[in-house]
């Protein structure tokens, strides 16, 4: 992809003025931008080429000829999507999955990183090692034996395998993130709510969570992210047709058989399978690209 | 009475399994209160026990009312299963029948005696050894590139993210699928029209082909032993005019495949080191301008150091991230083919386990997953000491 060599670095505080220098120093300039747009024309190929086929009649995505852009464009196969009743069934099990698991795990994880960061206890050390340590387990160690356990306690074939563990503050990651963010709160707030009689979940509620809200809100963000996408745990619990999420639902559009897909139908699907991420995404970007800062480089 | 709740419970999982499941929720919600004010009033009852003071009782019950949901989720979610896992790890155990013990046999199995574990785990090693340096030298030169002060540099940083996002998505990756289509997807549509109206590019496309067929075939041929692909392109010699890689339906050019979606979705790892430029402190950087160090120099010599623990940070990262490849061989492959060549770990763990029930196969094979990255991260701290630089 590029290297990393032809890199002079610009100084704020560099003060060549003689006109060649300028001169170079423009075309630069441009030349990275080229770079930059390049990259960016890469990064947005593939979703536009998602809009364009979905546009395109079933004939048209499938011929051998390059069409960029469809001719005649139509709304047919979104149409078709919303209308669909399997699509619209996967549509709410993926809402309702993502919400309930998104809800409990913020909660949870709010509460668990205030005791981390503003309460002093006996413990605290060791269990914060405890739990940085769990990122490096991969899930696959925990997921085999929660199989088995989760089949046992005839939990198999419905939704509490994919939504209750996160209740439980499932997420070490943010977790950490929360964690470090709370830290950088003076705590002169807590002591001077302590004065006035307030308990720690007053302090909690009313004090440090609304003063935690970029952070939560990017925390939400991550999580429906991860769970809007997942697809291993849904697979592997969820049998019936009826329970399917989202990304189970686009897997079986594609008939392995066929030679001619219904490609305009599978994009469209697609298409509004990701439009609440890149919303969710906008939304909460300034937050988002921030949160790199906090947990950067000192991991 | 606790019979007949359960078994009201267990029709409404047929009839209605969401309401179903706000009703475990809400006990959930229950159990975790109760239990943790049971975990805090015992806790404080110990500190009491060892008299100590009023104040250092209450933060004691503070700290483990508020710890607790995460404390009980990891004996009941982690340790629990991590347990359970290892003792069946040592069983041949197949729902629903119960676990024989086999002592080491899974473990002996996996290491010496299974093909298809092997290829898999050679395969995962590929995409950490030829996709992740692909992926921190794109995310480098792009976080090196907008720490110029470049106009828009914000809008930049979100399109080169957005991908993250979306990169695990199915939907996202059936339109990779469509994309690498290789009759007539656009990509391959493109090499086509470029090949056909200029004669260097058809020459270039053609040489990269050789190469990526030889290199793919000289990989597949190390691991599985013989060299009998790598004979057969070579008898092939250099390719026609008009040949265009076949991406996910070959199996030599299925993961470089794979490697272009990686290396697309490579923005979280730009936005670490971009954060990492950042914290520079611009008088080190003049200083050695005003000694007059060159552009070059700066880099090798002092910004590239300075950031080693991004690129620490990103390689760990990457290479958990890499062993746990599952969605995009789900989705671009038909069941891990063509020549199993995207068989990954991660995934191959989940067909033995969950297709084919073979619950104690998987357990050890997730544990030696683990050890494979503990061993790694081992590694990795050990050599950090020699190019990784805090402060």
């Amino acid at each position: 992809m590029g290297n990393p060599k032809p890199n002079p670095r610009k100084l704020s505080g560099s003060k060549h003025r003689d006109p060649g220098h300028v001169a170079k120093e423009s075309v630069r300039q441009a030349l990275l931008y080229i770079l930059l747009i390049l990259g960016s024309i890469f990064t947005f190929f593939p979703l536009f080429w998602v809009l364009s086929v979905s546009l395109k009649t079933r004939a048209e995505a499938n011929a051998p000829q390059l069409v960029w852009w469809p001719p005649k464009p139509h709304w047919d196969a979104y149409i078709q999507v919303l209308k669909d009743k399997d699509w619209l069934t996967y549509l709410g099990n993926s809402v309702f999955v993502s919400v309930l698991a998104v809800a409990g795990t913020v909660v949870s994880v709010a509460a668990v990183a205030y005791a981390f960061s503003r309460i002093d206890w006996p413990g605290r050390n060791v269990f914060f090692f405890l739990m940085l340590s769990t990122l490096m387990l991969p899930a696959q160690v925990t997921l085999v034996a929660q199989f088995v356990i989760f089949t046992k306690i005839d939990w198999m074939g419905t939704f509490n395998p994919i939504t209750i563990p996160g209740f439980f503050a499932g997420s070490a990651m943010y977790i950490f993130l929360l964690r470090q963010f709370m830290m950088t709160l003076p705590r002169e707030y807590d002591e001077a709510a302590m004065l006035d009689g307030a308990n720690h979940f007053q302090i909690w509620w009313r004090i440090i969570l609304p003063m935690c809200r970029p952070i939560l809100a990017t925390i939400t963000v991550f999580l429906f992210v991860a769970h809007w996408n997942s697809l291993q745990a849904p697979l592997i619990y969820l049998k019936r047709k009826s329970m399917h999420t989202l990304p189970i639902g686009i897997t079986t559009m594609r008939n392995p058989q066929m030679v001619d897909q219904p490609w305009p139908m599978i994009m469209a699907a697609s298409a509004l399978t990701m439009v609440p991420l890149i919303i969710a995404f906008f939304l909460a970007q300034r937050y988002v690209l921030q949160s790199y800062v906090l947990s950067g480089t000192k991991g | 009475m606790f019979r007949a709740l359960w078994n009201a419970l267990a029709k409404l999982s047929d009839a209605n399994p969401k309401l179903y499941t706000l009703v475990w929720a809400a006990a959930t919600v229950v159990f975790i209160i109760l239990t943790s004010l049971a975990v805090a009033s015992l806790a404080r009852l110990i500190t009491k026990l060892f008299k100590k003071n009023r104040l250092y009782q209450q933060r004691t019950f503070g700290g483990y009312l508020f710890a607790s949901p995460w404390i009980v989720g990891f004996l009941l979610f982690v340790v629990v299963p991590t347990a359970l896992s290892l003792y069946w790890s040592l069983t041949r155990y197949e729902l629903p029948n119960p676990p024989q013990w086999v002592g080491l046999d899974n473990y002996v199995k996996l290491l010496t005696s299974d093909p298809d574990f092997r290829v898999s785990l050679l395969n995962s090693l590929y995409m950490t050894l030829f996709g992740l340096p692909l992926q921190l030298v794109t995310s480098l030169v792009l976080a090196l590139i907008l720490y110029q002060k470049m106009r828009g540099e914000r809008i930049f940083r979100i399109i080169f993210y957005l991908p993250v996002m979306l990169a695990s998505s199915t939907a996202m990756l059936t339109a990779w699928r469509l994309v690498f289509n290789p009759n007539n997807g656009i990509l391959n549509l493109v090499l086509r029209g470029l090949g056909k109206s200029f004669r260097p590019a058809s020459w270039l496309i053609r040489a990269v082909v050789y190469v990526g067929d030889l290199a793919g075939s000289l990989f597949a041929g190390l691991q599985r032993g013989n060299l009998n692909t790598l004979q057969s392109t070579l008898a092939q010699g250099f390719p026609h005019v008009g040949v265009v890689p076949l991406w996910h339906q070959s199996p030599l050019w299925s993961k470089p495949a794979l490697i272009i979606i990686g290396v697309w979705s490579s923005g979280a790892m730009m936005l670490i080191y971009l954060a990492a430029l950042h914290g520079i402190p611009s008088e080190i950087l003049e200083a050695a301008k005003v000694d007059g160090a060159s552009s070059w120099q700066l880099f090798r010599r002092i910004m590239l150091p300075l950031i080693s623990p991004a690129t620490f940070y990103n390689v760990v990262i990457g290479i958990i991230t890499t062993l746990q490849i599952f969605e995009q061989s789900y989705v671009l492959s038909d069941s891990g083919g063509p020549a199993q060549s995207q068989y990954f770990v991660a995934y191959y763990l989940y067909r033995s386990t969950f297709r084919f029930n073979k619950v104690g196969y998987g357990a050890a094979m997730s544990w030696v997953l683990l050890l494979i990255l503990l061993l790694f991260t081992f590694f990795q701290f050990r050599l950090s000491n020699r190019w990784v630089h805090y402060d």
